[in-house]
């Protein structure tokens, strides 16, 4: 199963987008579901468990506004638990894309002049 | 699938929860098929999209069986949050089950076996004062109080032993479903 990887790494990597969205500003679930279904293209029903898991961790909180027409919207909006869920998170997956990113790099790593 | 067919495998899917935690999670695919909508998005269309409603009621009942183990230690909310793991298939059962069986088991005794303690504690303090033990009232009355006290740290130490084993079996169960069962099952 060669999609298996790309499978996994989105499930893994799905958490920290959302972090990375709401960041950007408050939103709600179907806008963040859009967005990260366009963009890394994830299944949009796995936003609403994975919403309220983050709910139930302390990283985002909800709040209603109100809407002229319909029910009013639930929208989303990170704590301070979840920033710094964030930054530790970006910093742990930059340091990893790195490292990938250099062992992928055709270049023969140069030997170091003593 | 209409959006009405796919509410009502979600609410089967959920049976189980209260009322207002399933109206809750209910208001949300309603709102996402509004949204959908509102984006000229079919209804078939978008409920593919969103998936198995009755996968995703799975993964909605374990997540509100954990948030009610963590705000609540009791053993009904432990109950819950390892059935709604066992659930979604991310610990096995068969497996499961003897070794789980056999630690509850010894976790009951210890604790029974406190209780028993406990009141045999307060038997000698009580009326240990009134029978003719060697070393007197006082002895009588601090050794019950000791052995009180010895029964309560037992059931404490039990208490936290169990705790702490759900919480291992639910981050284990979390970890392997989060990580290894979509990978396998997609």
């Amino acid at each position: 199963m060669p999609e298996t990887i790309d499978i996994q790494m989105k499930k893994g990597v799905l958490g920290l987008c959302v972090l990375a969205v709401l960041a950007r500003g408050e939103s709600y679930a179907y806008e963040i579901a859009s967005r990260l279904s366009d963009a890394i293209g994830m299944g949009e029903g796995t936003i609403y468990p994975l919403m309220r898991r983050m709910q139930t961790d302390g990283l985002v909180e909800t709040y209603l506004v109100e809407s002229t027409a319909g029910p009013s919207r639930k929208y989303y909006r990170l704590t301070k638990a979840g920033h710094r869920a964030l930054e530790d998170q970006s910093a742990e997956w930059r340091g990893f894309t790195d490292a990938v990113d250099a062992l992928l790099d055709p270049q023969p790593i140069a030997p170091q002049e003593a | 699938m209409t959006k009405e067919q796919f509410i009502e495998r979600l609410r089967a899917g959920l049976i189980g929860l209260k009322a207002e935690a399933i109206a809750d999670i209910v208001a949300d695919y309603e709102a996402h098929f509004a949204d959908a909508a509102a984006a000229g998005r079919s209804e078939a269309e978008v409920a593919a999209a969103l998936g198995d409603p009755g996968r995703l009621a799975r993964e909605l009942k374990a997540e509100a069986g954990m948030k009610n183990w963590e705000s609540a230690k009791t053993p009904s909310a432990a109950a819950g949050a390892v059935l709604g793991i066992i659930g979604l298939g991310a610990l096995d059962i068969l497996v499961l089950l003897p070794i789980l069986g056999g630690v509850v088991g010894a976790l009951i005794g210890v604790f029974t076996a406190a209780i028993g303690i406990f009141i045999a504690g307060g038997v000698l303090f009580a009326a240990g004062p009134f029978t003719p033990l060697p070393g007197g009232v006082a002895a009588a009355m601090l050794g019950g109080v000791g052995i009180m006290s010895g029964a309560a740290a037992l059931g404490a130490f039990t208490a936290v032993l169990s705790v702490w084993l759900v919480n291992g079996l639910i981050w284990y169960g979390r970890l392997h479903y989060r990580v290894l069962k979509p990978a396998l099952e997609n």
